[in-house]
């Protein structure tokens, strides 16, 4: 409990911040006087100081400020203090607006209603049973509920309405909030429990129903408070007296996890999650030290305590399944880190696969996740770090303030999982294919990196890549996937000509044409298709239209196997001269002499015609184009 | 009654929530005065005092505690520590 002297110690530290304007101090105090007692005093006062120093927040942290208006069927107007605050704590400044209790159809539908006119950057809809489904309880109420499932479509389907057609003509991220599912109703505990249209079970199926719905409407996210009221516990979730006498949908008790849940899912649909968390091994991934206690004597595996750093474990494998990178970041011998793995697998629920990165050794941390960092081409604000030491958490805090640091409870080691759970950085509304494949890219990409750094000439290295090229018609290769390198590729790109599927499908198709996809693939992964030419015959000459690379195979020698197959391909349909184009662009510097490298002359004609573009050609019976002998190709 | 016996804890409550300096609270100050005190200020108000002392109100004597005297002679029967 907090002593009154502490708590206005806080309070005067927060009021010389403002003084000092110095807004980073402001909100750490405010979360120091707020983690120790949330009353209402303290809330109010962080609002109020909060509310004063909207611009310096904005200034010196970045903070976001999001116009935001409140569509609402219930009285959401004492909680604004709590929003407000919660939302500076994640660094966003709310510019509340709240709607009229009965105008949400109108201000959704109508596009000069207040909320249209309003242009917000976040809309959030927050209404109750009785407005989103009021004959629910009627109906539920026999305990047999025939018309049931056919109300709850018609309550979904009018959501649906409303919501599309806001989305219509609106860019604002939507956040809807679901219902609360009843504690109790006239069935009573046994009834609801076993009676598939309970109105418990109802409103469970409608909640899900209109979060399958929010997945389907761009920037739009469910927020389930009935997840919430049963953390903290339905019974006491709504004060039904405040309820009933002003419509307050939330006991005033919970005004902060509210308000914190609420924030924490709408921030989705604003930033990024977190890409990587670099796990400390000693008292983190494991119970006791390495290095003291032996491979032996480290606890972990299904009895306690090693039954706490086990649940760890399989929460990090658990994220990583999700494309959640993981490292190791640790102070230790690498060879005993090895023979711990190895030794006491079957008490690990992770394996040194599991991890795209090592960083073992004794430099300092801030250095080692520096170098990840660089290895994985991520910037700072996508890593998370988990350690037990004080000193190494305030070191990474000092010094890389990007990261955020989560301190491991060392004396309660089963506390850790629920530590991470509840922080939203790795929180995600949808999750795609490429972010599960993240893993199997990012790591191949840091074995590229590590071995790069090993061997000493540039071919040796290209050569122990083992790269394989895999030449195919564009109609085979998803054709899709072509006209996607074509509408991005930039860099290595040679005449930056967008064309359309139906212009691919003519290449193939036509006689001496070609449309050709390059698939490649190395020891450490596949990066599928990542190349693409197009080409056809003109007299003798097979003329390139379009040839282009993915920058992220840049420098391998793909470009020249993917010319060499074009030459072979022009060769084998009858043409002797091989014509290739550059059309300068802002960001194709790194292949305008692609074609002179390829001993192609310039044409002297291709100077007199008023287009930007270059003509380069080759004679192919005097000169063959030859694939890099560390390639291998496959296909026709 | 006078200034000073408003407690120190509800006068800066009040401070905050009115947007008003703490000396500015007095026993006086009501609804008709306070320009920002509408009735969802009324409801922050109450609930606010309700979550600091561990009281509850009558929902049926809300409306009628209009004042800060008012406010804190229901505190006071109410048995609230101040």
């Amino acid at each position: 409990m907090q002593s009154d002297s502490e708590r206005l110690e806080l309070r005067r530290c927060m009021k010389d911040a403002v003084v000092r304007q110095d807004a980073a101090a402001v909100v750490d105090y405010g979360r120091q006087l707020l983690a120790s007692s949330g009353k209402p005093a303290n809330v109010m006062f962080c609002a109020s100081t909060f509310a004063a120093l909207t611009e310096s927040l904005n200034s010196q942290l970045g903070a976001r400020s999001l116009k935001t208006y409140v569509v609402r069927s219930v009285t959401v107007e004492p909680l604004i203090p709590y929003l407000t605050t919660e939302a500076v704590l994640s660094n966003i400044i709310l510019d509340l607006q709240v709607g009229g209790y009965g105008s949400y159809v109108d201000e959704l539908l109508n596009s000069a209603s207040a909320l249209a006119v309003f242009h917000p950057d976040l809309v959030l809809i927050i209404l109750d049973q009785e407005e989103i489904a009021g004959r629910l309880p009627e109906l539920c109420a026999d305990g047999i509920g025939a018309e049931v499932g056919q109300e709850i479509d018609e309550c979904v389907a009018r959501m649906a309405q409303l919501l599309h057609s806001y989305r219509l003509g609106n860019s604002a991220r939507i956040l809807l909030q679901g219902l609360v599912v009843p504690d109790c109703t006239s069935l009573g505990d046994v009834g609801d429990a076993n009676l598939a249209n309970s109105l418990p079970n109802s409103i469970q199926r409608l909640n899900q129903h209109l979060a399958a719905l929010c997945a389907t409407i761009s920037d739009c996210v469910f927020f389930d408070v009935d997840r919430l009221a049963a953390r903290h516990g339905r019974v006491n979730w709504c004060d039904a007296r405040m309820y009933l006498a002003s419509r307050l949908p939330v006991s005033a008790q919970f005004f902060r996890e509210y308000s914190r849940g609420l924030v924490r899912s709408f921030s989705t649909l604003f930033r990024a999650s977190r890409k990587v968390l670099c796990t400390d091994l000693d008292n983190t991934l494991w119970g006791g030290i390495l290095g003291e206690d032996g491979p032996e004597g480290i606890a972990t595996g299904s009895a306690f305590p090693g039954n706490c750093y086990l649940e760890y474990q399989k929460y990090l494998k658990q994220l990583s399944a999700r494309g959640i990178l993981l490292a190791i970041v640790s102070k230790n011998n690498e060879a005993d880190v090895r023979e711990a793995f190895s030794l006491r697998s079957a008490d690990l629920a992770l394996s040194l696969d599991s991890f795209v990165a090592l960083k073992i050794s004794w430099n300092e941390k801030a250095d080692s996740i520096r170098e990840l960092a660089q290895e994985l081409s991520l910037g700072l604000d996508s890593f998370v770090f988990v350690d037990d030491n004080p000193v190494e958490c305030a070191a990474i805090r000092q010094q890389l303030p990007e990261v955020v640091v989560v301190e491991a409870p060392v004396l309660e080691p089963w506390k850790l999982v629920e530590v991470l759970s509840q922080q939203p950085f790795f929180d995600a509304a949808v999750v795609t294919d490429d972010d599960v494949n993240r893993v199997k890219e990012y790591k191949a990409q840091v074995q590229r990196a590590e071995l790069a750094g090993s061997v000493n000439s540039r071919d040796e290295f290209l050569a122990s890549l083992g790269i394989v090229c895999t030449f195919q018609s564009a109609l085979l290769a998803p054709l899709a996937r072509a006209v996607q390198l074509l509408a991005k590729t930039n860099q290595f790109n040679l005449t930056t000509r967008r064309r359309s599927a139906a212009e691919v499908e003519e290449f193939a198709s036509a006689e001496g044409g070609q449309a050709v996809v390059v698939r490649v693939r190395d020891r450490f992964g596949d990066a599928g298709v990542v190349g693409l030419a197009l080409a056809r015959n003109l007299g003798d000459a097979c003329v390139i239209d379009s040839l282009l690379l993915s920058c992220r195979v840049i420098g391998r020698g793909i470009e020249t196997a993917l010319l060499a197959y074009l030459g072979d391909q022009a060769l084998r349909t009858g043409a002797t001269r091989l014509v290739g184009e550059f059309i300068a662009s802002k960001k194709n510097t790194p292949c305008a002499n692609f074609y002179s490298e390829h001993g192609f002359t310039e044409m002297i004609s291709s100077q007199e015609t008023i287009s930007d573009s270059l003509f380069y050609e080759l004679d192919l019976t005097a000169s063959k184009l030859m694939t890099p002998k560390w390639i291998s190709v496959e296909g026709n | 009654m006078s200034n000073e016996q408003i407690p120190a804890s509800l006068r800066e409550l009040l401070a905050d929530i009115f947007e008003m300096a703490p000396e500015q609270i007095t026993p006086e100050l009501n609804m008709a005065v306070v320009e920002n005190w509408d009735s969802f200020r009324h409801l922050q108000v109450i609930l606010a005092i309700e979550g600091e002392y561990g009281v509850q109100f009558d929902p049926q004597r809300i409306p009628d505690l209009s004042s800060v005297a008012l406010l804190l002679e229901e505190l006071q029967k109410k048995g609230a520590a101040l």
